[in-house]
């Protein structure tokens, strides 16, 4: 049992992580139409609250928070990664996010220490 | 124990009772007495008492093998199996060994060693920004140039590319970091895109770089961390 609940501490918890880049994406862009000029404050707020409740959670992890958002012109995007590390005990979580006006593809990467 | 015919019972009882003698304060089934014998005395035994004894069981087997009896194997065995041992007693010369039970090799000692922990990676091995930099900046160049953006294959060539790029920098990554590598490609129409990174890692050992490529139909973004 307690093997199971260190397991679950020091693991990368995929839905943990992704509720925490919702939470962040709500609340720094919300409903606003893409400016150009507030762009750039953007992405630095989205990625630093993630990485400020990733950090919180207190697990010995690395974290990598990548952010982009673009403006919906109808042209399309394709974002793929691949990963050089120790599938045990690293993990990733990419969410997709969208309102009326922008995309925006957040990804987080955790490794372990 | 014995249910022989007087005669022959007797002949091998004495040639018992002679062996036994030699050997005192040992009795009970021949086979435990195989465990407990020593070198020393086989020495004598064998020095004194093989030019009877040999001849003695030899002729007590042919007699003792034409009747088949019960007792006789056991004696026979035994004697023959206690020369046996003897022979590889490892019995040095002038030496007094004795020993107890089986010969049995010496256990391979395993060498234990103390761990080594290395904390952070050797000085000169680090990971070089600039170096990953060229190689990621002329995969993007030497692959992208000339193609057209569209959606049914740039999604496996994006992925390609992440494959590639990883593959080319696993040559010159130093041991133990890991990488992650993250490309971004997209249209060029007239939108707006801003592509951020922010990482929470060890400023001394970890790093990160990127490259940017642009055509008239697609741009691609970069990024690989090293940790």
């Amino acid at each position: 049992m307690d093997d199971d609940q260190s397991a679950e501490e020091t693991a990368f918890v995929v839905d943990e992580v992704s509720s925490i880049v919702k939470e962040s994406l709500e609340a720094v862009i919300g409903r606003n139409t893409y400016e150009h000029k507030r762009v750039n404050q953007w992405t630095s707020g989205v990625v630093e609250q993630c990485l400020g409740q990733l950090s919180k959670l207190g697990k010995p992890f690395k974290y990598i928070v990548t952010c982009i958002i673009m403006q919906k012109n109808g042209a399309g995007l394709q974002s793929a990664s691949s990963c050089f590390w120790d599938n045990t005990t690293d993990g990733s979580c990419t969410v997709r996010w969208e309102n009326k006006h922008l995309y925006c593809i957040v990804s987080v990467f955790g490794l372990a220490i | 124990m014995a249910n022989q015919p007087l005669p022959l019972s007797q002949e091998t009882l004495a040639q018992f009772n002679r062996s036994m003698a030699t050997e005192p304060g040992v009795s009970g089934p021949p086979r435990r007495r195989l465990g407990s014998i020593s070198t020393r005395r086989s020495s004598k035994d064998q020095s004194k008492d093989q030019p009877h004894h040999r001849p003695l069981f030899l002729r007590g087997m042919t007699v003792i093998s034409s009747e088949s009896s019960f007792l006789s194997p056991n004696v026979s065995h035994s004697h023959i199996s206690m020369g046996k041992r003897f022979s590889f007693a490892g019995w040095h010369q002038g030496g007094r060994v004795s020993f107890s039970g089986l010969y049995l090799q010496q256990p391979i000692q395993e060498v234990y060693v103390e761990n080594t922990y290395r904390m952070g990676p050797e000085p000169g091995c680090h990971f070089s920004p600039s170096r990953t930099q060229q190689i990621l900046q002329a995969t993007l160049d030497s692959y992208l140039d000339g193609v057209c953006y569209s959606p049914d294959s740039c999604s496996q060539l994006c992925q390609m590319l992440a494959d590639l790029v990883l593959s080319k920098l696993k040559d010159v990554n130093p041991p133990r970091y890991k990488l992650v590598c993250q490309v971004v490609v997209g249209q060029s129409g007239k939108q707006g895109i801003r592509v951020a990174s922010r990482s929470l890692m060890n400023p001394n050992t970890d790093n990160y770089t990127s490259a940017v490529f642009q055509n008239h139909s697609l741009f691609a973004v970069a990024l690989v961390h090293d940790q």
